[in-house]
């Protein structure tokens, strides 16, 4: 569940796999802040140079708008890891210990079957914008699949950790849904 | 047979009248067609909406073609400073081999048209009038469309982006001096509320952009003769009408303007010829260096008497 | 298929899939993206990144995680317990001195954070504990933070109402002033029952706080005066026409974070990765609801039943007082379930024309639907402040946290009703700060 003092992360044991996703899913996560950082220091930059400089703003809008879309997706693994992503877990609770860990095969399994449905037209739409060098109908311009990437990449770590966290769960690595037993 | 057709606007503007009497013509004929119309963006967002109709997602649109200069560049002569000078001469354009040659790359995208239609605008200045380049120097100005910021920016002005819903508070806080977009957007976003003056399209104009009803060419292809007859019947009838209405807009623009209390600035030829020629350095300029062949394009577009 | 009938198949379907133990975003892709391949057919489904993307593509959304980085930032320091101890010192007259401090503090943590979670956490890590040891009931203590933290979404900046005014196009700028008096007005009678609880459970030594010198009061001020300052620097950027509402959350987001390096000492990379770490946290899980919820809406849309709810519900001939008492049912049902954002972003394309139809004004709207979503926010069984405090004070078990939440939910409710019999509480601010409403 969502807390913010609390950031219980994913359990990896020693399999290497799991562990691997793990570090790539940090990884994702770094890089996730650090695009809501650098879309703070450029909005902050645009106010000045508007506001003390009376000068035009060009780009900024569109580049803070990016990063924040780029910072959602690619810190879709992170979160995953971090277990912060809201659900409503009322019947896990409730369920036997056996069914409970059915049930959370079953939600695992459903989930990385939606992500690997978005994984694969996310890499088609970027893949056509870099083809067609579609670009943003501004003065600035962007090729659009530089910030599409974030489409592919984002789901595919995504994937990967939600696969990652099904094996750990399989492997009784992890507990269903984090739920310790009561 | 249904069809959907998706648009941004609110069911008393203009360009749902258009698309509203298609439907409604196409319904009349009793060729086994229904049009579903989901406005204010309920499907798809404003600028979301030509991918989708050109990979037959989406049936049919009404938008500003100039959204999908990003994938087409030449599109983005459908909003160019000084190339329309008013609302006859917009129909005469649209009748145009200029036209026919960006509805050849709108082939290209499986898109056609079914009504053409330009709608005008203007420009409000918070404190001052904006007629010629000269007034708009060292203000912050929000503009519609690529090309106006390019020829802006060339006056001197500083440009600054956001949606046309923010240009109300933005004017009223002071972080907008200036202000250019449709006649009626200044009208449904109340900016008579916060502008000393308006400068509206009236003999001339500058802002005039392209917004036709476009459709799926393959859907199209695929309808029986019946209906293709019904839907160009009732296409042709809304042309008329919208022609007929985006003049009213902008008198009817200034009739609020007035009566709201905001001084009512006019566009003289001299005006015009100077934006103009800005224009040629700035947006035209960097139009020509964009698109491949569109240096023809646009003279294409200028021997439109 | 009738639209009507396919919506109820939708909901029972959505509940369904919610109630799997799903994330609540994977969720709704889910449901969507089933109901898109059946009625749509399989190429719809390529639609589905660009939605996502489009929804996010909007840079109002981008106050989102900024605001949530305020909050974060100064949650990461020893801020919290610095604003109710100067409340504390300073209000040694007024009986309860410890709660009400605190529920003061939750007000004023709630002016510089966007979101409930994070306004909790900030003033319960030291202020639960510091109850607690006073002897204040443990009902009282957590329910009063879990409450108090609520106020996050309502006094302004506040994350769900971004959310709505993208929704639903109304300006920010007033949707924030509009949540201020009522939100004040929350303040107030929680002070009002925690006193009269504290007072109940027969220990009155609690009602007389400690007595300070007026040494003590000035010396913990310069502590308290950046906050101020930020609050200050915050409104005068958005209404004094340096930024426009969206971008003001970047100058905050940026104050708070230099208020805690250079004030708190917040050096330490590792500190530092904590804060950034809560705040994308918290920002990621929200935007992707926003995306999730885009996309739900769009199928909503595309098979016709946002249309026809709205249609049915034109023809229903009853009252608008009864026609609102279901909607607020609807959202407060909602609400106990799902994360404030998604109730909005599926709820508001549905309701917000039959709520104007109605004659009422999307402002005060707002405003209701907003302390619904407060009731939520500390109701079983997905409430995430019960979350946050449970973390805080894990030896308090979830049911004396929810029997001690429960009377504040009365007071919202309460709120609720003085909104609807004076609907001026909400609009009054922002149409003397911003002109009459458009
Ligand atoms: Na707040
Ligand atoms: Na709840």
């Amino acid at each position: 569940m969502a807390g913010q003092s609390s950031a219980v992360e994913s359990r990896t044991g020693n399999n290497l796999f799991l562990r691997g996703v793990a570090a790539l899913s940090t990884f994702a996560g770094w890089c996730s802040a650090a695009m809501i950082v650098a879309a703070v220091a450029i909005t902050c930059q645009m106010i000045f140079v508007r506001f003390v400089l009376n000068q035009s703003t060009i780009w900024q809008t569109e580049a803070v708008i990016y990063l924040a879309i780029g910072s959602t997706l690619i810190g879709l693994p992170y979160v995953q890891r971090l277990r912060g992503h809201v659900n409503v877990d009322l019947i896990p609770l409730a369920l036997p210990k056996t069914a409970r860990y059915y049930m959370c095969i079953l939600t695992l399994s459903l989930s990385i079957a939606m992500v690997a449905v978005l994984l694969f037209y996310g890499y088609e739409h970027w893949h056509l914008t870099y083809e067609r060098n579609w670009k943003s109908d501004t003065v600035w311009g962007v090729r659009l699949w530089i910030p599409y990437l974030a489409l592919p990449v984002g789901f595919g770590l995504f994937l990967l950790q939600l696969i990652a966290d099904l094996v750990a769960v399989i492997l009784k690595i992890d507990k269903p849904f984090g739920l310790e037993d009561v | 047979e249904e069809l959907r057709l998706s648009h941004q606007w609110s069911n008393t503007d203009i360009r749902h009248q258009v698309a509203q009497m298609v439907a409604d013509g196409v319904a009349e004929a009793d060729v086994d067609l229904e049009i579903s119309i989901f406005g204010t963006q309920s499907l798809f967002k404003a600028r979301e909406q030509y991918r989708p109709l050109s990979r037959g997602l989406l049936d049919m649109t009404v938008l500003p073609l100039s959204y999908a200069g990003g994938q087409q560049p030449a599109f983005n002569l459908t909003l160019m400073p000084g190339l329309v000078k008013n609302h006859d001469h917009a129909a005469r354009l649209s009748a145009s081999p200029f036209m026919e040659a960006l509805e050849e790359k709108m082939a290209d995208d499986d898109v056609m048209v079914l009504v053409h239609g330009y709608l005008a605008g203007g420009f409000v200045g918070k404190d001052a009038c904006i007629t010629s380049p000269s007034d708009v120097e060292g203000l912050q100005t929000r503009a519609a469309g690529k090309a106006f910021e390019q020829m802006l920016a060339g006056a001197g002005a500083s440009i600054t982006s956001m949606s046309s819903s923010e240009i109300y508070s933005a004017m009223q806080t002071g972080i907008l001096n200036a202000a250019n977009t449709s006649s009626s957007s200044f009208v449904s976003y109340r900016i008579y509320e916060q502008a000393a003056c308006y400068t509206p399209a009236a003999d001339v104009a500058l802002w005039f952009m392209y917004q036709p009803l476009l459709m799926n060419k393959s859907t199209f292809d695929g309808l029986n003769e019946d209906q293709q007859a019904a839907l160009m019947a009732a296409a042709a009838e809304a042309e008329a009408f919208y022609l007929e209405e985006a003049k009213k807009q902008d008198a009817a623009s200034v009739a609020v303007f007035e009566e709201a209390g905001v001084e009512i600035a006019e566009m003289t030829i001299e005006d015009f010829e100077a934006w103009r020629a800005l224009a040629q350095e700035t947006s035209y300029q960097a139009f020509v260096e964009e698109v491949p062949d569109g240096q023809e394009l646009l003279d294409m577009a200028l021997a439109v008497e | 298929m009738d639209p009507l009938l396919l919506g109820v198949i939708v909901a029972v379907a959505t509940i369904i899939v919610l109630f799997s133990g799903v994330s609540v975003a994977l969720g709704l892709l889910i449901v969507s993206t089933g109901f898109i391949l059946i009625f749509d057919g399989m190429r719809s489904l390529e639609l589905l990144p660009e939605i996502l993307f489009g929804k996010l593509d909007n840079f109002a959304l981008l106050a989102i995680p900024m605001f949530i980085i305020m909050g974060s930032s100064i949650a990461s320091t020893r801020a919290g317990a610095d604003l109710y101890e100067a409340l504390e010192r300073w209000l040694t007259r007024v009986p309860g001195g410890l709660v009400i401090s605190n529920l003061g503090a939750c007000a004023l943590f709630a002016a510089m954070s966007g979101s409930s979670p994070a306004t909790c956490a900030a003033i319960g890590k030291m202020g639960i504990p510091e109850m607690r040891k006073r002897g204040y009931p443990d009902g009282v203590a957590a329910g009063s933070i879990a409450a108090g933290g609520t106020l996050g979404i309502l006094i302004p900046p506040s994350v769900t109402m971004i959310v709505y005014g993208i929704a639903t196009e109304t300006s920010i700028g007033r949707l924030f002033l509009a949540g201020v008096i009522p939100g004040l007005l929350l303040v107030l009678l929680f002070m009002i029952w925690s006193l009269y609880s504290t007072w109940q459970s027969g220990d009155k030594q609690l009602l007389n706080a400690g007595t300070y010198t007026w040494k003590q009061k000035f010396e913990i001020l310069p502590r308290v005066l950046p906050f101020l300052g930020i609050i200050v620097g915050v409104l005068y950027a958005m209404y004094g026409g340096i930024a426009t509402p969206s971008e003001t959350a970047a100058v905050g987001a940026l104050l708070c974070l230099l208020i805690a390096m250079i004030i708190y000492k917040l050096w330490n990379p590792k500190d530092l990765w904590i804060v950034l770490r809560d705040s994308t946290k918290e920002s990621v899980m929200i935007l992707f609801i926003i995306a999730a919820a885009g996309v739900f809406s769009y199928m909503l849309s595309s098979l016709m039943i946002t249309q026809s709810i709205a249609e049915w519900i034109g023809t229903l001939d009853v009252n608008r007082w009864v026609l609102m008492g279901f909607v607020m049912l609807f959202l407060l049902v909602a609400g106990f379930f799902l994360p404030p954002v998604a109730v909005i972003l599926m709820a508001a394309p549905i309701l917000l024309p039959i709520i104007t139809t109605a004659g009422f004004d999307p402002i005060w709207f707002a405003v209701v639907l907003t302390i619904n979503m407060e009731i939520g926010l500390i109701s079983p069984p997905v409430g995430l402040n019960l979350y946050v405090i449970n973390g805080i004070a894990p030896d308090i078990s979830l049911k004396t946290i929810l029997k001690g939440s429960l009377p504040f939910v009365a007071c919202m409710v309460i709120a609720i009703i003085l909104l609807c019999i004076f609907p001026g509480l909400a609009t009054w601010l922002p149409d003397v700060v911003m002109g009459k409403a458009i």
